[in-house]
């Protein structure tokens, strides 16, 4: 069953179509490899994209999906093909797209992170100084109801 | 301050299947680890994408993403190495990953599969016996803070019987143990509700949030009663000069009502920057919003106690000398404990990189945490002259 291409796959199914068609080449063939990323993952993945719209191509949650079945595609490729996954083409592959998808966008994924430091340091020092301001009244009230000023 | 157990112990379930030693990525099923991946692949290639190209003159190789991790440009020869990432439950965070860039400028291919491999196997190869130590850390921490609500809660009851103890002195010491028995409660409850059940985590209710909330307000509390300790013991001794009756309402207000602010502004900056499951992750920094005022506490507090010393020793020691033998005896018991208490905020950074010596670190600094409750009872109470 593994060499058969379950047309409900959709973009699997195509890159696994496709692949079938160079059983024959038993090592990985590098150009070939290229040549397929680029025109059956990329292709559906500028459908996706155009789809999704230019305005929300930096919004991760809507991109997340395409980005992530734009991996599994070359991914599977590489399976199909006998290449190892990730491999110097698939760099070159993704900094391409990023270069012309991503460019203008903030860097950082969906991964939790501390604010800039700009938000970070007065959060952390203004508690630290009413501290030490509440600690220096309660001092002086202390002080004051003994009488002595 | 549950930096192992935290990583650790949520993972109690399943843990990958890997063939040692060619660890190598693959693309997974599970959807939350696929995801993670994911997030780290996208920050690489826009990492690499922005970063200047390589300036330096030699032969180097090529910034890479490996499926797990990126790599930067690296010279020829060399060894890098960094942190194992965290998307699986056996995988040590603490635990170095490395990638060897040899001589003719190529990445390291693994001899028996030749393709480009990085050495991931440091990251789960102790994983067993650190699940057996956070285990067993764990357990010490309940036992600590079950022993401490016991022993609070008999010198709380040895307190309010005997009428003849209290004193001023004395009502402050019985609200410090209560906020050290609701501390060690709250503690309790989150160690034995929260932490082994990665399910509700994953559900990320209001009520563990609410439970952390309380968390970071006991934990301001604890230290803010001690500071009340000192200060009290400073208007007495150095101020007002052995005048018995202060009015108490400041101190119930810096103890119970001031703890709340620092709690108040963390939980908004958590639910607003780093709003993650049950507010669990210690990885941020934000939590110094606690932290930063109960280090302040313990800094001041430590000066008026030097302070107290200072007169103690210098001035009365003529003039009042029977007073101050006892009032010699109050601050010892106060000396001790601050700094004992305060010493774990101090090392907390200093973990040492020795396996051996790392375990014996994680242990007095459990001790040092959850058995402080019963530290307190100790020397407040069941060593105290006059009880």
């Amino acid at each position: 069953g593994d060499r058969g291409c379950d047309p409900q796959q959709g973009l699997t199914a195509l890159a696994c179509l496709a692949a079938q068609h160079f059983i024959a080449a038993t090592a990985c063939q590098e150009a070939d490899y290229g040549w397929m990323i680029r025109h059956y993952c990329l292709k559906q993945f500028q459908l996706s994209m155009e789809d999704i719209g230019q305005r929300l191509w930096c919004d991760w949650d809507e991109t997340v999906g395409t980005y992530g079945e734009l991996t599994n595609c070359t991914a599977l490729i590489a399976a199909r093909l006998d290449c190892y996954w990730p491999n110097r083409l698939v760099d070159e592959f993704f900094v391409a797209v990023h270069k012309q998808y991503f460019r203008n966008c903030s860097p950082s994924g969906r991964a939790l992170h501390d604010p800039p430091n700009g938000v970070l340091c007065p959060f952390i020092v203004l508690p630290v100084l009413v501290t030490l301001l509440m600690t220096a009244l309660v001092v002086w009230r202390s002080k004051r109801s003994e009488g002595i000023v | 301050l549950f930096l192992s157990i935290q990583r650790i112990v949520p993972s109690l379930s399943s843990t990958v299947n890997y063939t040692d030693p060619t660890l190598e990525p693959v693309v997974t099923e599970n959807s939350v680890i696929r995801q993670k991946i994911i997030d780290s692949q996208f920050k690489c290639y826009e990492r690499m994408n922005r970063a200047p190209p390589y300036k330096k003159k030699g032969l180097f190789c090529n910034r890479t993403w490996d499926g797990w991790l990126c790599w930067d440009d690296t010279p020829a020869g060399r060894l890098t190495a960094q942190n194992c990432p965290d998307y699986f439950p056996d995988f040590d965070p603490t635990e170095r990953a490395s990638k060897y860039c040899d001589e003719t400028g190529n990445w390291f291919r693994h001899p028996e599969s030749n393709r480009t491999w990085s050495n991931y196997t440091l990251c789960n190869s102790f994983t067993s016996e650190k699940l057996k130590m956070a285990f067993i850390l764990y357990y010490m921490a309940i036992v600590g803070h079950a022993l401490s609500i016991t022993s609070l809660l008999i010198s709380l009851a040895i307190f309010f019987y005997f009428k003849s103890l209290s004193c001023q002195r004395i009502t402050l010491h019985k609200n410090l143990f209560f906020s050290y028995v609701l501390n060690s409660m709250f503690t309790i409850a989150h160690l034995i509700a929260v932490v082994p059940n990665p399910g509700l985590v994953k559900r990320d209710p209001v009520s563990c949030k609410v439970l952390q909330f309380f968390h970071q307000y006991m934990l301001g509390c604890n230290y803010f009663w001690m500071l009340c300790e000192g200060i009290y013991l400073h208007t007495l001794i150095v101020v007002a000069v052995f005048a018995e009756e202060q009015r108490l309402h400041w101190y119930y207000l810096l103890g119970w009502g001031f703890p709340l602010v620092p709690a108040s502004i963390h939980a908004v900056a958590r639910a607003r920057y780093f709003n993650d499951n049950c507010w669990m992750s210690v990885d941020t920094h934000l939590l110094y919003i606690v932290h930063g005022p109960v280090m302040a506490a313990l800094l001041v507090n430590f000066f008026f106690l030097l302070n107290i010393v200072r007169v103690l020793v210098t001035k009365l020691r003529d003039t009042h000398r029977a007073e101050s033998n006892m009032y010699m005896k109050a601050v010892r018991a106060t000396l001790i404990l601050v700094p004992l208490l305060g010493i774990q905020f101090v090392i907390i950074p200093w973990r040492p990189e020795n396996r051996l010596a790392g375990e014996i670190y994680d242990y007095i600094m459990h001790i040092l945490m959850h058995y402080q409750g019963l530290l307190v009872a100790t020397i407040f109470c069941f060593f105290n002259g006059e009880v």
